[in-house]
Order: C-alpha cells, then sequence, then structure tokens
C-alpha cells in the first residue's frame, strides 16, 4: 500500500509509541505545556468569575445596570424639568426645545413611521401635516390620543411604551408636524381645525 | 471462532490473566465492504450540491427585495421577474432556511461522516462491519428522511426549533435509523474487531453516536396533535434551554467529534506521517467530551433564562478552547517535516485549511460566549459569519480534502484531475473569505447600529429597516462568495463523476488475513517516587502522578469498548443532568406572573401559522434588559411570560425586528397590509410577502385536537374550550377582528381566513404583562385559582 508510514530523513526524531492501526503510528509526545498552562487560566478566570459574580456582594445584575441606565436617563433628560404638565400651553412650549425634538423625533419614526410614514405624511394611519384632524382639537387632545389610543384600537394606546414625559414631548413633536409639507401625503381626513394657539410668556 | 473471539473479549478486563500465552495463531479472512462507503460518498457529493443552492437562494432572497421594485428611467423593471423569490409560499426564507441548514447539517455533513466512519472503522478494526444488511438500513433510511424533510419543510411542516424542526414521525425514523441501524452496527462491529486498542478516530465515534441519540431524543420530545403538527412538551424557558441544550450539542457531536475523528484517520493517512501526540489525544478528548455538553445556554446571554445558567454556559465556553485546540494542533503538528508536500497534494491543502477554520472557530467560539462580546454580537450576523467559518472552512474542506483521498480509492482508478482539484481549492477558499469577511462586517455593523445614541439621548438608528438597507452591500459580496464555493462543489462533482465513469469493470476485493483477537497482555508498569526526602503522602502522591502521564490505564480502557462507552456516556450525561434538574426542579428560575393568561384558541391557531412559516428564523420574541433594547422595543422580557409557549419562539437572529412587544403597537389593518406586501408599507423591507394568507382559509376544525393537546401538557384551558366550544370561540373572535378591520377600510371577508388568527396572534404577543390579572376568555376559574394558591406558596417558599 502506498500510504504505509515509512520513517524517512524529514520525520521527527521524536520517540514513538509501539501503536499501529492500519498503518497509522503515534508519536508519543507530552501534550504542549502550554497548553496546559492556558487550560489552567481558562479554569481559574472561571472560579474568580464564578466567585465575583455570583457569589459576592461586589457583583451587579443586568436587571440592576438597566435601572440604572432609566434613572440616569431620566435625570438626564427631565432633570431640570421634572414632570411635565399635559395642558395645551405645556405641550405647546415643548416645541421649543431642540433636546425633546430630536428625542420625540427619534420616538416618532422607530414607533409611529410605520402607520403615519416617517415624515407625518400618512400611511395607514392619517396624515399628521395637514388641516385636518379625527379626535382633535387641541394639543392635549394629541396627548390623550397618544396616550389612550383611538378608533377602536386602530390608534393603539402607547401608555405602556412612553413614559407621562415621553408622551407629553411626542404631542408636542406631532402638533409640530402641523403645517409641514411631507413627500407623500395622504388626502385629508376629519374635520379642519383652528390653528394651535400659543400664549406668550 | 466468534465464540473464541467473545470469551477472550470478556477476559480482557481481567488484569490478572493477561499474562497468559497463546500458542496457536489462526489466520482468520475477511474483506472490507466498500460500496457502502462508495454509496455514501456520491450522496455527500450530490446532498453537497443541494445544501450550498439552497443556501445560495436564500441568501439571494436577502437581496432581491432591495431590487425588484427597481424602475430605470424608461419605466421598465428589469428584475421584476425575480419576485417570485419572495412571495411564493413554499420558497420564503422562513421555510427554505430550515431546509438550508437541515440539508448543510444532516444531509451533507452527515453523509460524510457516515462514510468516513463506514471506511475507517472497517480498517482500524481489521474487520467487516457487523452487518451488510444494517449498513444497506441505515444509507436508505438515512436517505428516506433527507427525502422527508426535503419535502415537508418547504410545506411549512415543523415543530419550529432550530436544527430540529423535523417533525415528529421523522424524528422516530431518525431516532431508528441512527442507533437501531447505525449505532448497533458501529458497536457489533466493535464487538467483533481484530484489533484489540481502539485508535483515537474511534474514540470521537462512540461519543458521536452516544450523545447524539441523547440529544435527539430529549429535545424532540412532544405531543402530537395529527401526524404533521406537535407541540413540545417543554414550554418557554425550559425549552429554550433544552433547545440550546441540543442546538449546542449538535454543533459539537455532530459537526465536530466525529469531524476531529475524521481527521485522525485521514490526516496521518494523507500525509503519511505519524500523529503528533498520543496523550494529547487522551487530554483533549475526555476535557472536549466533558466540557461540550456544558455549553449551550451561552446561546440565550441576556435572555430570560436565568443567569446562572447563562453564567456556566460562558466559562464551559471559554474552558473549551484548549481541548478544541488540542485536536487542531494534534492535525497540523502531524505534518511536520511534511509540509513542503502542501505543494503538490490538494488533500492537504483542503485539511490544513478546514483545521485553521476549526482552530479560528473554536477560539472565535468562546470568545463569543463571553458576555459582554454577547451582548453585541446576539442576533446579528457575527453569529452567521462565525458558524460559516466552522461549516464552510472545517466541515466542508475536511470532507472535501476525504473525498479526494478516497474517491480513487474506493473507485480504484486515478483521480480524474487533481488540476481541477486545485482549483476546487483556491475558488473555495476565495468564496469562504467573499462569504465571511462582509458577513462579520454586516454583523458588527447592525450590532453597533442597535445600540448607538444620538446627543440627545435617542437612538441614532430608531427605524429598523435603517439598519437592515445598511447590510445590503455586504449581502450582495455574499451572494459572490456563497457562488464560488458552489462552483467549486460542482467542480468536485464533476471530478468525483468523471473519476466513477473510469472505474474498472468489476471492483477488486482483496481478501485479508489477521489473528483474532487475543487477550491483552498489558504489564501495569511499576514506578518509585522520583522525591528525595518527603513524606509518605509525597511519594504516593509522585508516583500517581506517574501513573496518570503514563496514560497506561487509558491503553487498558481503548481494549474494553463497554467500557469506554460507559465512561462517554457517565461524561456527557452527567454534565447534562446537572445543568437540566436544576432548570426544571428551582421554580425560582421562572417566577411566575398572575396576569400571563393563556392564548385563545385563534390566537393559538395563529402561532401555529407564524410557526409553521418560519418567523422566528428572522423575527426574536426576547427583548434583553439592555437600555438600547428596551429603549427600541420596550419593556424586556421576563421568565414567567413564556410559560404556555410550546415551543419557544425566542429566536436566534434579527433580520427583522424583534416581536415580543409587538401586540398592540400597530393597527391590525397595519399588520394585514403589512404581510399582505411588506414594501408597501416599508419600502426597504426585505421580508418575503405572504398574499396567501389573505386567501387561505383557516381551519377551525383542527383548532380543538390542538388546544386539548396545549391543556394536555399543562395550559390551563377552561372547560368550555377543553370540551368542544375551541372553534366557536375562535369564529368569534376571528368575526370581531375582522370587522375593526373593515371598519378601518381594510379588506372585507377575512373572518375565515388564516390572516386573522395570525394577526390575532400577533396582537396578543407581549400584551399580558401589563393587563390586571383577571380570569379571561376560556380560562378555568378554578384552575386560576389553583395557579394562584401554587404562586402563593411557591412565594413563601423563596
Amino acid at each position: 500500500m502506498s500510504e504505509s508510514m515509512t520513517p524517512n530523513e524529514s520525520l521527527p526524531a521524536d520517540p514513538l509509541t509501539d501503536h499501529e492501526y492500519d498503518g497509522i503510528r503515534e508519536f508519543d509526545n507530552p501534550t504542549p505545556g502550554w497548553w496546559y498552562w492556558l487550560f489552567g487560566a481558562s479554569v481559574a478566570f472561571s472560579v474568580f468569575y464564578l466567585a465575583f459574580w455570583h457569589f459576592s456582594v461586589a457583583g451587579w445584575t443586568i436587571e440592576e445596570a438597566w435601572s440604572d441606565d432609566q434613572r440616569a436617563e431620566f435625570v438626564r433628560v427631565f432633570g431640570s424639568v421634572g414632570q411635565l404638565k399635559t395642558d395645551d400651553q405645556s405641550i405647546l412650549q415643548q416645541i421649543d426645545n431642540p433636546q425633546f425634538m430630536t428625542i420625540a423625533k427619534a420616538a416618532f419614526v422607530g414607533n409611529c413611521s410605520a402607520c403615519h410614514a416617517k415624515d407625518g405624511g400618512g400611511l395607514v394611519g392619517v396624515n399628521l401635516c395637514d388641516e385636518n384632524y379625527k379626535n382633535i382639537k387641541n394639543p392635549s387632545d394629541i396627548f390623550r390620543v397618544i396616550t389612550d389610543g383611538a378608533n377602536a384600537g386602530a390608534m393603539p394606546s402607547w401608555k405602556r411604551t412612553f413614559s407621562d414625559n415621553e408622551r407629553v414631548i411626542l404631542a408636542a413633536y406631532v402638533a409640530s408636524l402641523r403645517g409641514t409639507t411631507p413627500a407623500n401625503p395622504k388626502a385629508a381626513e376629519g374635520q379642519p381645525i383652528a390653528p394651535w394657539k400659543k400664549t406668550e410668556k | 471462532m466468534a465464540e473464541s473471539q467473545v470469551a477472550a473479549g470478556t477476559r480482557t478486563g481481567l488484569m490478572g490473566r493477561l499474562g497468559e500465552r497463546h500458542e496457536r495463531v489462526h489466520l482468520e479472512q475477511y474483506s472490507y465492504d466498500d460500496d457502502i462507503v462508495r454509496k455514501f460518498l456520491t450522496v455527500t457529493v450530490v446532498w453537497g450540491l443541494v445544501a450550498f443552492l439552497v443556501g445560495l437562494i436564500i441568501a439571494l432572497q436577502l437581496v432581491v427585495p432591495s431590487v425588484i421594485n427597481y424602475t430605470t428611467a424608461s419605466g421598465s423593471q428589469p428584475f421584476a421577474f425575480l419576485t417570485f423569490l419572495t412571495n411564493v409560499p413554499f420558497l420564503t426564507f422562513g421555510r427554505l432556511r430550515p431546509l438550508h441548514t437541515n440539508a448543510a447539517i444532516f444531509a451533507f455533513a452527515g453523509n460524510a461522516i457516515f462514510a468516513a466512519i463506514y471506511y475507517s472503522t472497517q480498517r482500524l478494526c481489521k474487520t467487516r462491519m457487523w452487518s451488510d444488511r444494517l449498513s444497506r438500513l441505515h444509507f436508505w433510511g438515512w436517505q428516506l428522511i433527507i427525502i422527508l424533510a426535503a419535502l415537508t419543510l418547504p410545506l411549512g411542516i415543523t415543530q419550529g426549533k432550530e436544527y430540529a424542526e423535523l417533525e415528529w414521525p421523522i424524528d422516530i425514523l431518525i431516532a431508528a435509523v441512527w442507533l437501531g441501524f447505525f449505532g448497533t452496527n458501529f458497536f457489533m462491529t466493535l464487538k467483533v474487531r481484530r484489533e484489540r486498542h481502539m485508535y483515537v478516530a474511534l474514540w470521537f465515534y462512540i461519543a458521536t453516536i452516544v450523545t447524539v441519540t441523547m440529544l435527539h431524543v430529549v429535545n424532540s420530545l412532544v405531543i402530537p396533535a395529527g401526524l404533521f403538527k406537535s407541540y413540545s412538551v417543554y414550554a418557554g424557558v425550559q425549552d429554550a434551554m433544552i433547545q440550546w441544550w441540543y442546538g449546542h450539542n449538535a454543533v459539537a457531536f455532530f459537526l465536530t467529534t466525529p469531524f476531529l475523528g475524521m481527521m485522525y484517520y485521514f490526516m496521518p493517512k494523507a500525509a503519511e506521517r505519524p500523529v503528533y501526540s498520543y496523550r494529547l489525544s487522551i487530554v483533549h478528548f475526555w476535557s472536549l467530551v466533558f466540557i461540550y455538553i456544558w455549553a449551550g445556554p451561552h446561546h440565550l446571554h441576556y435572555t430570560a433564562l436565568p443567569t446562572w445558567a447563562s453564567t456556566l454556559g460562558m466559562l464551559f465556553s471559554v474552558m473549551l478552547w484548549m481541548p478544541s485546540w488540542g485536536g487542531g494542533i494534534n492535525g497540523l503538528l502531524t505534518l511536520r517535516g511534511a509540509w513542503y508536500k502542501l505543494t503538490d497534494d490538494p488533500v492537504l491543502k483542503f485539511f490544513v485549511v478546514g483545521i485553521t477554520f476549526y482552530m479560528m472557530s473554536t477560539f472565535e467560539g468562546p470568545m463569543l460566549s463571553v458576555k459582554t462580546v454577547n451582548m453585541l454580537s446576539h442576533y446579528t450576523d457575527w453569529t452567521i459569519a462565525h458558524v460559516h467559518g466552522g461549516t464552510l472552512g472545517w466541515n466542508g474542506f475536511m470532507t472535501f480534502g476525504m473525498i479526494y483521498w478516497l474517491a480513487p480509492r474506493i473507485f480504484q482508478t486515478n483521480l480524474y484531475s487533481k488540476k481541477m482539484a486545485e482549483w476546487h481549492f483556491w475558488i473555495g477558499t476565495l468564496g469562504i473569505l467573499l462569504y465571511v469577511i462582509p458577513i462579520y462586517v454586516a454583523g458588527i455593523t447592525q450590532g453597533l447600529m442597535w445600540r448607538a445614541f444620538d446627543q440627545s439621548g435617542a437612538l441614532a438608528f430608531p427605524d429598523f429597516v435603517e439598519t437592515v438597507a445598511k447590510l445590503m452591500p455586504f449581502y450582495w459580496i455574499r451572494v459572490i462568495g456563497g457562488t464560488l464555493y458552489f462552483a467549486g462543489a460542482v467542480m468536485m462533482g464533476y471530478n468525483v463523476l468523471r473519476t466513477w465513469m473510469a472505474r474498472p469493470a468489476v471492483y477488486e476485493v482483496p481478501v485479508l488475513s489477521t489473528p483474532a483477537l487475543r487477550p491483552e497482555r498489558i504489564v501495569r508498569p511499576t514506578f518509585r517516587s522520583r522525591l528525595g526526602g518527603n513524606t509518605e503522602l509525597g511519594h504516593k502522591g509522585d508516583v500517581f502522578i506517574q501513573n496518570l502521564q503514563s496514560a497506561w490505564w487509558h491503553r487498558v480502557l481503548e481494549g474494553v469498548p463497554s467500557k469506554f462507552i460507559f465512561w462517554t456516556i457517565a461524561a456527557v450525561a452527567v454534565a447534562s443532568v446537572l445543568e437540566i434538574i436544576p432548570m426544571f426542579a428551582i421554580r425560582s428560575n421562572v417566577p411566575s406572573i398572575a396576569s400571563v393568561q393563556p392564548y385563545t384558541p385563534l390566537e393559538l391557531a395563529g402561532r401555529d401559522i407564524y410557526v409553521g412559516e418560519g418567523c422566528y428564523n428572522c423575527h426574536s420574541q426576547m427583548i434583553r434588559p439592555l437600555w438600547a433594547e428596551t429603549k427600541r422595543y420596550g419593556e424586556y422580557s421576563k421568565p414567567g411570560e413564556f410559560v404556555y409557549d410550546h415551543p419557544f419562539q425566542w429566536g436566534s437572529r434579527r433580520i427583522g425586528p424583534d416581536l415580543a412587544r409587538e401586540g398592540g403597537m400597530r393597527s391590525s389593518l397595519w399588520h394585514v397590509l403589512h404581510l399582505q406586501d411588506p414594501r408597501q408599507s416599508s419600502p426597504q423591507s426585505i421580508m418575503p410577502a405572504y398574499p396567501h394568507l389573505l386567501d387561505d382559509p383557516l381551519d377551525f376544525a383542527q383548532i380543538q385536537t390542538r388546544v386539548r393537546v396545549n391543556a394536555m401538557l399543562g395550559v390551563p384551558y377552561g372547560e368550555a374550550v377543553r370540551e368542544g366550544k375551541a372553534a366557536e370561540m375562535a369564529r368569534t373572535q376571528a368575526l370581531k377582528l375582522a370587522d375593526e378591520i373593515v371598519q378601518a377600510d381594510g379588506p372585507k371577508g377575512l373572518e375565515n381566513k388564516q390572516i386573522i388568527a395570525l394577526v390575532a396572534y400577533l396582537q396578543r404577543l407581549g400584551t399580558d404583562i401589563s393587563k390586571p390579572a383577571p380570569s379571561e376568555t376560556g380560562t378555568d376559574p378554578a384552575a386560576a385559582a389553583s395557579a394562584k394558591k401554587a404562586e402563593a406558596s411557591r412565594t413563601a417558599d423563596r
């Protein structure tokens, strides 16, 4: 057979075992030292990891880290304003806060654009850029519709997705869409309503 | 003769008698069954081509939607003819992806390992397979399973668990063929062997056969609801745990251990060099077999799986690095002094690149299992790239190398073209690189986009589809890489075909003769302590270490297959039990949530459609407690939300967005229009279209059976639902929902279509947690009360 294993000059000089299987031989080399060291290191790491995260007071859970993130986020975004009011004027005032509008826009794109289009022009949902509205007379109605939903669930309730403050700035963002020019506006639905009335302080 | 063998076999364990001399030498004559090897090798080539082709088709399906609506200046749509790849039900991604994975794993790799095992086992045992009939039953049974898989998966007949999709009748067939035909034949061959000691390749084959049996049986336990449908006996968190214990070890014991066995036989054969280290074989075999089995939970980091299980999965994966590399270095170092042979031997080229990919994958695997790395990589294409480095590189190239080495030997002629094999090697290597590199980039890109915030603290890419559209260039490069890999395999198919055509009219069957197995003569070596002045204990310890290192005890074990099999089973079973039992036994692992109620009959029917269409292939239902994730999808998932999910549908890849909190997020009409054609509402979407769901009637008649099976599994359905009211309730809910859609100016007449059930299910997803805890439609008040009681006693336990 051509695959017999006759040692030749290029065969390493290591000791062979006396095993032979179908012409296959095995060297009696020891397992390399670095293999043991790295294996030992991985075991040592595991022991340390387990001790730190599961059997010491120093570790924390991912849920705790998440709660910290949530608190930090609220303080960072709403820390200076506290709980926002939900009346017409409070909602309209938020339009002037560029940070709030950026946050609200991202929330709108992520959650509302599937039905209302990214620019508010409307798809399955109504056009939010024109002068006609179905369930809305005042900005606070926008907050109410976002909170409770409308049209028998066609517009869902977002109460459990967004905090009160988030729904206030979202309502402000939607109010700000009125009068903008979307790429593909959906035909007007509902009744035309009076313009938002903002009282200057 | 047979009698003397058996007698010899029973004596081997008795050390005291090993010194006996046997004067007479009986020569026994036998020949090898190479016909079975030819059979398995042929189908390996054929199924390989099928698996790669289906892979190429699903790779195309991820890019085609981005071009079908492309319109030129003159108004023509040059790619519109490809629309069939996105909307023909049995060709949708969700149904074909399981076909691709099953074909690659069980048809291509499966038949390859059978070819390797049948060729090498006979030669390593110096005997013919124990039963030619069992060999044939194994072959034809396995091909039948593959054909049944190819028929049922595109029809949407599935259990909805990754790499374990095949329905229960096929599962039973798999168990019968694997253990009844293949396992029995293999173990009996070991029993009638004429070589005293089992070579390391055989150890890996043993580990493969016993462990795959265990994994397959435990993960496939279901209660049937008809011939084509069943429900996993496990639910939610436990089902996820069992599934990934199976899924990860399918990688371990179907794609790793048998291929290591293949490497240990064919590598030294092709290199004509001794294996680097016998003692390394021992250390890495046992550490690999013992440690691998724990690693499954690393597929579920930061999910609703308890943290302790997740930690075990991670740590055992980290510890698995060296045991895996032991095989790699033993393979590569076998080439010491023979590297020059690579220049003109395509077989060795395939082996060396295959082992290199193995070592890369088995370094990357432990790295990806580290929780913080996994936080980024999970649900992204990083996993896909990792898997394909392993499968295309390690499994594919080891198989190709073996085929080129075997084909001339079993067809008893010269390989048709060595040059073509060389071309296959280079084109295949280029194909792998063009596959994995862009997909790594895609995975990391998307992972970073998901977690990116802008300066205001809002998500930088709140629209999910933006993060998908970004990947299109990488997906196109993958199509090119896959095409090259497939082209290489076509060349191999042609090469093997031409080699086969040049076979002799009649195959030569050499008759060999070997003495029957004789009792072992191992003299236990005696060691003296090498230490100078020391305690008695110290001297004993040193002697013990020397005994351990000399490995004579393992040599004895290699001579007794029954003991070897016992210890292998112990290694995999003990580890499994230690991980799985606590998951079921400790109730605090899944704290129950009173407001979580069973699905209504209509929602359950919708869930069956969700599972059948393979939605889980692209959509996860598991929000991790990460700020970027809850910002995008809502409240993170809790273990108690999934207690009625038979099977769980957490998914492993987000080609589309997570759906765990989809319920109530959009109007029902939106869902109808989106399923009809996703590109209506989301132009950049790459999801398949499901217009047929608006036409196909919903089978209300079968809902009753399905509800009843779920009730058997412990889902607390009320008596009214269990005893015949399920279909009626489903119709009532369907009417109400269909009416809602009509009210919103949607299509009429959906109340008896499949889509209504699917939309009902989607609108339910993730909503229970924010509800008060009333008893809902169809729930048995008594059952709910007793559940509450149980919950109270559980709380008291803690």
